[in-house]
């Protein structure tokens, strides 16, 4: 019942009139960023965190604002998929099977009400599972030493190329390339300098939210225009809704299915979102059977993969908060905020912050429910927005990038860094090498190197206490699954979901 | 063709010689050497780096296509311009030179010349008065300072 309480606390934060207020903005932003195709939640976030800071917003009002706009990059992110059969991100993908039949049938706004929905219905168990799940694994937490998360970074490295990634080889290079990045600067532990070359900017290392904007936002602009995809794309018209009881009532049982699963998923290193949604509509299809017309437009088919993708993205922030390891590509841009509010997540985070966790987990709850009233009568505006081509947009969001980076030093030489990134990251794209990975790295280099340096001082050197309790043996042995088994099922997975969608 | 992994991987294995021995080469912390200095965990990176990139050149995955070279050139001119407006920020004030740039990537991306400019000067103005007087961060004025 402690935490209830902590709960009850958390409502008294996020229902001030601030907090709402930036929960509203953080949702429609999230909304438009998912919806806009090639944005995609983990680029919003990361152009938002400079913002915020720039704003001089508190860390709970920033972390609000953004868990805001990470949920609403979720519920956005189906609109492009239901309209132009054109999925925001990843997790998206399996919405586009029912949901582009049924707006063909003239029946998008049907679509769009009953995917908000689930939504809803898949981010609200989520989070009750992250209420009740996160206190008891922070407490778990506790019991790991030095070592064990040493185990821990390298379970999170190994694990998040995920079940259904292609190149492991290739997730170990952009992990290694962003561990390596983080080293640059002065060694914390020994004063010594590392990489510097004696250029006084580099002394402080690089800044990892430069990286995550240049990485994302900058290669993405150069990918607009070497595919000349400035004018957008042709889309369904929106119908008046008809929605009835009997429908939500039919799409209940597969939203709350959906919702269990996408947890489970979320919270497991290595399945994340995709996987959720894959998982969600795969099972409703085996339980309806025959009853149902999927593929066809059934708004089940609908309602499945939705519950899964948001269940897995409230899913996902439970190892974020508890351990420090996120699971995946935007809640490590979210990590990477709470980094540089110089907010430690672990478990020690729900002891000495644990008025910023629960506010930010009543937020969660707000937000979403700001999310499904917002979507079901305003979806049409946002259709409207979605229609402004990108030849228009992409250079208005460099330039909000660019600013949100120069207002936080004043300095060019940040910008020249974002730039540098850009092409880095365009190139990395180009040889297939995931993205995600070099900002992990970047940002858990640091912990990761102190967890070593501590586990050998303790051990007076001996290699040996990486492997001396049961727990560290077992995290190991998981991260080397997690290396290992992609590359045997992987193409199994992954064939399958390509059978599905085509 | 496999050509793109191959090169790469080679890049990144040079990369990893050059970061591992440079590693090595670290002073001496203040204060005598301890069981982990600050070059052990480096040297741990450029091995897995190191292994990863000949994997990859044994192993190489198909290529993605690169674009033609005016294409690059298109896409090296983009890099430039921002890098470009980073510059002008300081020197020739931040309106003049956010509408410079919005105005020419709206164009290369297809937008006809009239429409780009509009846009170019309506985001740079509203950002420049949104920064300096609602979120009060002053962005510089430069040759519009009067």
């Amino acid at each position: 019942m402690e935490t209830l309480g902590f709960l009850l606390d958390g409502f008294a934060v996020a229902l001030t009139l601030e907090s709402l207020s930036f929960a509203i903005l953080g949702a429609i932003l999230g909304t438009l960023i998912g919806a806009l195709p090639g944005l995609g939640p983990a680029n919003g976030v990361a152009i938002l965190i400079p913002l915020a800071f720039s704003l001089g917003l508190s860390p709970t009002s920033s972390l609000i604002l953004l868990t805001s706009v990470y949920a609403g990059a979720m519920y956005g992110g189906r609109i492009s998929s239901i309209l132009l059969n054109i999925p925001g991100d990843e997790p998206a993908m399996m919405t586009c099977l029912d949901g582009y039949p049924m707006a063909q049938k003239g029946k998008a706004a049907e679509a769009l009400a009953i995917s908000a929905i689930a939504s809803f219905i898949g981010s609200f168990i989520a989070t009750i599972g992250l209420i009740i799940l996160a206190p008891i694994l922070a407490k778990f937490a506790l019991k790991f030493g030095p070592s064990e998360y040493f185990a821990l970074f390298a379970l999170a490295f190994a694990t998040l190329g995920g079940i259904t990634g292609k190149n492991q080889f290739k997730t170990l290079i952009a992990a290694a390339l962003g561990l390596m990045i983080a080293s640059i600067g002065i060694d914390i532990s020994s004063g010594v300098q590392r990489y510097t070359y004696d250029i006084l900017e580099l002394f402080e290392g690089v800044d990892f939210i430069i990286a995550i904007v240049g990485l994302f936002a900058i290669s993405e602009l150069f990918f607009f225009i070497e595919k000349h995809a400035g004018d957008g794309l042709a889309k369904t018209k929106v119908n008046r809704l008809k929605l009835s009881m009997k429908d939500i009532l039919l799409v209940m049982p597969t939203s709350l299915r959906g919702a269990i699963l996408g947890f489970i998923s979320g919270v497991l290193p290595g399945a994340g979102a995709s996987l959720g949604s894959f998982i969600s509509y795969t099972l409703e299809k085996k339980v309806i059977g025959d009853k149902g017309t999927f593929g066809q437009g059934d708004m089940r088919g609908v309602a499945a993969p939705e519950a899964g993708n948001n269940g897995a993205a409230s899913g996902a922030l439970v190892p974020m908060l508890t351990l420090g390891v996120p699971g995946s590509g935007t809640t490590a841009v979210l990590l990477a905020m709470l980094v540089s509010l110089n907010i430690t997540p672990g478990p020690m985070l729900f002891q000495q912050n644990a008025d910023l966790v629960w506010g930010v987990i009543a937020a969660l709850f707000v937000g979403n429910l700001v999310l499904l009233l917002l979507n079901i009568p305003m979806v049409g505006i946002f259709v409207k927005l979605l229609s402004i081509p990108p030849k228009y947009l992409m250079p208005i969001v460099t330039l909000v990038a660019a600013v949100g980076i120069y207002s936080v030093s004043h300095s060019a030489l940040d910008l020249y860094f974002m730039v540098g990134f850009g092409v880095l990251g365009y190139v990395l794209r180009k040889v297939q090498i995931p993205l995600v990975p070099v900002i992990l790295g970047m940002l858990l280099g640091p912990e990761m190197e102190k967890s070593l340096r501590h586990a050998l001082l303790l051990s007076d050197g001996d290699w040996a206490i990486l492997f001396n309790s049961g727990l560290s043996i077992t995290l190991w042995v998981v991260a080397i699954l997690g290396l290992i088994l992609p590359m045997i099922v992987g193409p199994l997975v992954r064939a399958k979901m390509q059978q599905k969608t085509n | 063709m496999r050509i793109n992994d191959r090169v790469f991987g080679l890049l990144m294995l040079i990369l990893a010689v050059i970061y591992g021995v440079e590693a090595t080469k670290f002073p001496e912390p203040f204060g005598g050497s301890e069981s982990v200095g600050p070059e052990t965990f480096p040297i741990i990176l450029s091995f897995i780096l190191g292994v990863s990139a000949i994997y990859m050149m044994l192993r190489p995955d198909p290529d993605q296509a690169w674009p033609v070279k005016s294409m690059l050139i298109e896409l090296g001119i983009t890099a430039l311009v921002i890098l470009l407006f980073a510059w002008a920020i300081e020197y020739i004030g931040f309106i003049l030179s956010a509408f410079a740039m919005v105005s020419y990537l709206c164009w290369r991306m297809g937008a006809n010349p009239t429409k780009s400019a509009i846009i170019g000067s309506v985001s740079s103005v509203s950002i420049f008065l949104l920064f300096n007087n609602v979120l009060e961060l002053a962005l510089p004025l430069g040759l519009l300072e009067l």
